[in-house]
């Protein structure tokens, strides 16, 4: 980095360097640069023969002021006492004010004689001038405001002891009359109803208009009784005074930062070194250049790197695990009550704090290299006061969302970690206890259809396949048949229709699930009832639909086609009914018939309006869980091609619970978990990225 | 109050350049001040700026010579009404008009009688326990204008506010609101892109275009004496007719020779400099008479008529198809296609810098 | 046919078209086919009430068999079964779920709303697609890791668990939705706000908060219905039956030869479903429009 003739505020506005020793440098500097190989010798040279620092003539100058500005901010303690001799007030807040703007006057006369010598100098002149300037007009303000709280409470005090009775008989006389007032009013209004001029609801509204204003102007009379209306003075000047000390605080702060972003600083640094150096030890940069309560912040941070993320991550305070460590060796040959899964997850956990007290490091190290580049730049760094309000403005929503982020960090973003790590291992039932790290193998075995585990993975993608298709055509088209026929022209009683239609969405699915389990039951009415249909009366050849694959298929996708239509019929009605008419009348003026116009205008709006949501509703049944599991807990059963775990219906998500859950084949139902998972965030993701919503969307 | 904007300037972050720079600008106590534009010309924020909605980058912003640029907005002393009115929709009018003064925490008798006050000014008794959403656009204009007045400001912001009125209204509202500024006497800062509603309402416009001030003046000047060729084409309903030319022996000639007119003695000494020099004239279509003259006189064809009644417009075209509009009083009996003789009012003459667009005269 | 003709001579009123054969064949065919669907869905709803008062029934579910009015399927529901502790478990988790949900994403609806900020976008991308997820995926976490905060913070019971999945699993759609909600809102309005005299979280409590009130009470509503209807998580997650939610706890009625009690449970499920119902029908239109405004979990 040159040095320049020049530096940048934080504007970006160029200011003359006064520090003729840089000044001189940056000269040569940019002649070195300009200048061609047969003058570079001599530049350097010059360079060379500059006066060191402590020679330069400028750098004494700067020196003895700097003594002097010494010596004046020693005389501070003396002029203290002679300035709050002087001062005569009682308040503590406007002698405070009195004292430091009197102060300040002295500093600004000393520094305004000093102005040409440094950028330091002049800021410390604008900043006390803005002082002596601001404080004196905002002690008078006070005083004024005081002085007013004073004639306030006296008034209040004569308000108390002074008989009030007569006011409170008036403003009794008042409210009488106002009430009267209203019920003339009212009685006006119920006058015009029912003379027709007017509607009902134009009347209840007018009536409750009429009681607001009432109200209104009784609660204000009230308070301007003699008593309320001192007691209000009070109050509203104690506001008053609370707020605006702090304001007028703010303000002059505000000012100062001003100044400090348009009065540049020199600095002799060229590169930022502190901010390498001090990497390791967050808050330590901060502090060397100069900002001290950033850098407790900072240091706060090093504390949980080095008191909380550290020693968790190298196995302390571990409830049972052994931090970053235990990942690897999944308690290994650890002691019997060790288990690999606290293991795996305390790992995790410690991943996590590693990944923030990196975010940290990251942070601070942005933070002080950023600064150091701004002040060799000649931008001056932000004091506390900055720093803390643009914390506030640019802070506000990382602070709001931390809780969430919080919930989600544990909640969603943990368990599928560990999810997709277990599924790297043989956590089986017969390693509960204590399992390792076997790389592909469960996937493998699922690509492969292999193992106790992976062998009917393929037959149940199949049926999940075929499940997913037909449940949700079959539901979406009953819900489009039924949206369309309800909404014609000419069928009457379509709230009826509507609120029937509504209930199998209504009643919780659970409830009807296992209600028509019950019913498909081998004792079940309806399989009694089915049998007797087909005149099987016979036990032996009775029909079963919970025993029969097929049966049971049949049943889920009707079952589903159910459940599912009252969804897409709300949503579709809702869609028709936003259909503008002009539409249809202009098709009919074309000469469309009531079928072209279905098919033409209803059936391709419909579609277009609905087909994000369509395709939640195949993802969502692809991930029914309730339905398969409820109604016939995946059965029927048929070990010889499906294993001892699943049924013929299990789709692949009560498939991987009957492992996880019931079975405890963790490893492999986390690596189909993990397949699974993909595929479905990869169709959410097509489906959602086409939502208008999404593209509109800008950053 | 007076407010004055000291070398104002905006620079969005993350933005290289600035959005507005270097604005100068004093509006005095009392004065209506209309900020004048087209879209994107940076009035709004300008506006924002005083607000205290916008940070300002450079620049100081005084209010009777108090620093204002980091003075939040609830403690400037201002009022502010939206383009949409921005009326809290679940808040009844009182307390739309209420709600500053409750939140500083007023008294609430004083409250009282403020609401009443500006209701009674502005006729909105009726809809005081009324929701926004029940009156109509009109009223809720004022219900704005109301919550404004409420808090007895030093300085009154408007942000076109008339924008979302129809025709008719606008044109109400416009006098209304010059009657109550004369009545308040506040400070007005008004945002527009109308300049009709610059022109009729404003004791001080200030023209901006890409971020600069092209012209402070009161509404006359504008019309009159415009500063550059913006705001010649900005101004004025029809637009100023402008030729490009140049200065040849004290005569604008155009190119081709179609124009030639020999400015008055004023104008002549003022173009002595440009004497070979590219130079834009501007006429405004009343300073044409009709019938022809010695010189400064110009044949065209007219093309189009739009008659107003009191006058009429004539959208003509010279032989090589460069068009003007000149207006004539109603009465005169004008045909399509026909060619007619006009000359020039050498005393309504603006010249402009073809190079610089500034004005010459 | 002839009445109408007679009709139709002296005066047609109607706007439409008048009815055709074949526009009359296809709307007679119309009503049968919805009246036949009616039935569809009445006829299983139906058994349900019939069966849950039926007094003549065992622990089986028959149908066609003598009907006697009998309440006594409620009174083994309310004596002999945990009911009223699945209700007030239900009850709390759904009450806590809405409120968490509430608080959170109020925060971050209205920060991902009005607050350009880095990472915005990325951040609710990510957490949208994370949560496509089926919850349950991280069920073998979910056991452990309760364990260890059990461990940590005594009185952390599963339930608490259970709401803190529920609240956490619906941030990102949830703050979709109502950031959507809130985009609609003028910012004129937060500017106006801050003239008035607001800070950032008066501008949320006073000004869009009451003006999203629709929207928030359609995302509590569906945070509180969740738990009503989720079968999966209480019942991997709860091992007391005392503990249940209403979902689990109906399951037990039918779950296994010892305890089955068929009527028992249509009587529990009526008494569920009805208060459900109700708040369906009642507003059912709120209900669709939070759905399809951004696709709600479950």
């Amino acid at each position: 980095m040159k040095y320049g003739t020049t530096v940048l505020d934080d504007i970006g506005n160029a200011h003359p360097r006064k520090n003729l020793r840089l000044r001189e440098r940056g000269v040569l500097e940019e002649r070195l640069e300009e200048a061609d190989k047969s003058e570079r010798a001599a530049i350097r040279a010059e360079l060379r023969a500059l006066p060191k620092k402590a020679d330069h003539p400028y750098e004494k100058d700067l020196q003895s002021v700097r003594d002097q500005e010494k010596k004046l901010l020693q005389g501070a303690r003396e002029r203290r006492q002679k300035f709050l001799s002087e001062i005569k007030d009682k308040d503590p807040k406007i002698r405070s004010w009195l004292l430091e703007a009197a102060e300040s006057e002295e500093r600004y006369r000393f520094y305004e004689k000093h102005l040409d010598l440094s950028y330091d100098f002049e800021l410390e002149y604008k900043k006390h001038f803005d002082i002596a300037d601001q404080l004196p007009a905002a002690a008078a303000e006070r005083r004024a405001l005081l002085d007013e709280l004073d004639e306030a409470q006296a008034d209040l005090k004569k308000a108390q002891t002074e008989d009030n009775s007569a006011a409170k008989a008036e403003f009794e006389e008042f409210r009488v009359q106002r009430i009267a007032e209203r019920d003339a009013e009212k009685a006006k209004l119920k006058q015009m109803r029912h003379d027709g001029i007017i509607s009902a609801k134009a009347l209840a509204n007018e009536q409750k208009m009429s009681d607001l204003a009432a109200d209104e102007d009784i609660k204000s009379k009230k308070r301007s009784l003699p008593l309320a209306f001192a007691k209000d003075r009070v109050r509203n000047i104690r506001h008053k005074l609370k707020i605006d000390a702090a304001r007028k605080e703010k303000l002059l702060n505000a000012d100062i930062s001003d100044q400090r972003r348009r009065t540049p600083i020199e600095t002799n640094k060229r590169f930022p070194w502190i901010s390498w150096l001090t990497i390791l030890l967050p808050g330590l940069g901060q502090l060397i250049i100069g900002q001290r309560l950033k850098s407790i912040f900072f240091f706060l941070g090093s504390l949980y790197i080095y008191l909380i993320a550290i020693p968790y991550s190298l196995g302390y305070g571990n409830y049972r695990g052994d931090g970053i460590a235990g990942l690897l060796s999944l308690a290994e040959g650890g002691a019997r009550l060790d288990r690999s899964i606290i293991f795996m997850i305390e790992g995790v956990i410690a991943v996590i704090l590693l990944v923030l007290a990196l975010l940290l490091y990251y942070f601070s190290f942005r933070d002080v290299h950023r600064n150091e580049k701004k002040e060799i730049k000649g931008i001056r760094l932000n004091n506390w006061f900055e720093t803390r309000s643009s914390l506030k403005v640019d802070g506000f929503p990382f602070i709001v969302s931390a809780p969430a982020a919080l919930v989600t960090i544990f909640i969603v973003i943990l368990p599928i970690a560990v999810t997709i790590l277990i599924s790297f291992t043989n956590y089986d039932p017969t390693h509960q206890s204590k399992f390792v790290w076997q790389g592909l193998v469960n996937f493998k075995q699922i690509v492969a259809g292999q193992g106790i585990a992976g062998g009917p993975f393929w037959l149940i993608t199949g049926w999940t396949i075929v499940w997913t298709l037909l449940a949700t055509s079959l539901a979406i088209f009953i819900g489009f048949a039924l949206a369309l026929l309800v909404n014609q022209d000419r069928v009457l009683g379509k709230r009826f229709f509507r609120t029937i239609y509504l209930l199998p969405w209504a009643v919780p699915a659970f409830i009807t699930i296992m209600f028509f389990s019950i019913l498909f039951s081998p004792q079940g009415p309806l399989t009694i009832a089915l049998n007797n249909l087909l005149g099987n009366t016979n036990p032996a050849d009775m029909l079963n639909i919970k025993h029969t694959t097929w049966g049971t298929r049949a049943v889920l996708i009707m079952l589903q086609g159910w459940l599912g239509s009252s969804y897409i019929f709300l949503l579709c009605t809702g869609i028709l009914q936003g259909i503008s008419k002009d539409l249809y009348e202009a098709a009919e003026i074309d000469g469309a018939t009531g079928f072209q116009q279905t098919r033409h205008i209803t059936i391709p709006l419909l579609l277009y309006q609905t087909a994000p949501l369509m395709i939640g509703q195949y993802t969502f049944n692809f991930n029914n869980f309730s339905i398969i599991y409820l109604f016939n807990g995946g059965g029927p059963f048929e070990p010889s091609k499906y294993g001892n775990m699943a049924g013929t219906t299990d789709i692949l998500i009560s498939y991987i619970y009957k492992l996880t859950i019931q079975n405890q084949y963790q490893g492999i139902g986390s690596a189909i978990t993990v397949v699974v998972s993909m595929f479905i965030m990869f169709v959410t993701w097509i489906g959602f990225s086409r939502t208008k919503s999404f593209k509109e969307e800008k950053l | 109050m007076k407010v004055e904007l000291v070398n104002i300037g905006k620079k969005y972050e993350g933005r290289e350049s600035f959005t507005i720079r270097n604005i100068d600008l004093v509006i005095e106590s009392n004065q209506f001040c209309v900020i004048l534009g087209p879209s994107g010309c940076g009035k709004s924020t300008l506006l924002r700026m005083i607000a205290g909605l916008n940070s300002i980058t450079e620049g100081d912003l005084l209010f009777d010579g108090k620093r204002m640029n980091r003075v939040e907005p609830k403690d400037r002393d201002i009022a502010m009404v939206f383009q949409s009115y921005a009326l809290y929709p679940h808040m009844t009018v009182y307390d739309n008009m209420a709600f500053s003064l409750k939140m500083a925490k007023e008294r609430k008798t004083l409250i009282h009688e403020r609401v009443l006050e500006a209701a009674k000014t502005l006729q909105i008794e009726e809809y005081l326990y009324s929701k926004p959403s029940e009156i109509s656009g009109g009223q809720r204009q004022r219900v704005a204008l109301g919550r404004a007045m409420v808090r007895k400001p030093a300085v009154f912001l408007m942000d076109e506010p008339l924008s979302n009125l129809d025709a008719k209204l606008r044109e109400h509202m416009r006098v209304e609101l010059v009657r109550l500024h004369q009545s308040l006497k506040t400070t007005s800062i008004y945002v527009t892109h109308d300049q009709t509603e610059a022109m009729t309402m404003a004791d001080i416009i200030v023209l901006l275009d890409q971020g600069k001030v092209q012209q402070v003046g009161a509404p006359a000047e504008f019309y009159e004496k415009p500063a550059n060729l913006f705001v010649a084409g900005f101004i004025g309903s029809p637009t100023m007719n402008i030729f490009s030319g140049r200065i040849e022996d004290g005569l604008f000639r155009t190119e081709n020779n179609l124009i030639i007119v020999e400015p008055n003695e004023e104008d002549a000494r003022k173009l002595k400099d440009y004497e070979g020099k590219e130079v834009c004239m501007g006429i405004r279509s009343e300073r044409f008479n009709a019938g022809k003259a010695e010189k400064n006189s110009i044949t065209v064809k007219i093309d189009v008529i739009e008659m107003l009644g009191k006058e009429q417009l004539l959208y003509c075209k010279f032989p090589d198809d460069q068009e003007v509009v000149i207006s004539e009083p109603g009465y005169f009996n004008y045909g399509l296609n026909e060619d007619h003789n006009f000359s020039f009012d050498v005393d309504g003459l603006h010249f402009f810098d073809a190079e610089t667009t500034m004005r010459i005269n | 046919m002839s009445k109408k003709k007679t009709k139709n001579d002296a005066l047609y009123l109607s706007d439409r078209q008048p009815l055709t054969t074949a526009k009359l064949i296809s709307l007679v065919i119309s009503y049968i086919l919805l009246i036949l669907w009616a039935f569809v869905i009445l006829w299983p709803l139906a058994q349900i009430v019939i069966s849950s008062f039926n007094g003549n029934q065992g622990s089986y579910i028959s149908i066609g068999g003598d009907y006697k009015f009998s309440l006594k399927h409620f009174n083994y529901l309310f004596n002999e079964t945990y009911f009223w502790n699945w209700v007030t478990n239900t009850i709390f988790i759904a009450v806590a779920t809405a409120l968490l949900t509430l608080l959170i994403v109020s925060f971050t609806g209205y920060a991902y709303s009005r607050f350009r900020f880095s990472g915005r976008k990325a951040s609710l991308m990510t957490i949208m697609l994370l949560q496509t997820v089926p919850t349950f995926a991280g069920i073998t976490a979910f056991y452990t890791l309760h364990s260890i905060i059990a461990a940590v913070i005594p009185g952390f019971t599963r339930q608490l668990f259970l709401i803190l999945i529920y609240a956490g699993g619906g941030i990102a759609s949830n703050t979709f939705i109502l950031k959507g909600y809130i985009d609609g809102v003028s910012t004129e309005l937060d500017d106006a706000a801050r003239i008035d005299g607001c800070g950032n979280l008066q501008v949320y409590r006073l000004i869009i908060m009451p003006i999203a009130r629709p929207m928030l009470a359609i995302i509590a509503l569906w945070s509180f219905i969740g738990p009503f209807l989720d079968y999966m998580m209480p019942s991997i997650l709860l091992n007391d039956p005392k503990s249940y939610t209403l979902a689990t706890g109906l399951h037990t009625l039918i779950n296994d030869q010892y305890n089955m009690q068929q009527p028992a449970f249509a009587a529990g499920g009526l008494l569920t479903a009805i208060p459900i119902v109700i708040l369906f029908i009642a507003l059912q239109k709120e209900l669709v429009s939070g759905l399809s405004s951004g696709a709600v979990k479950g």
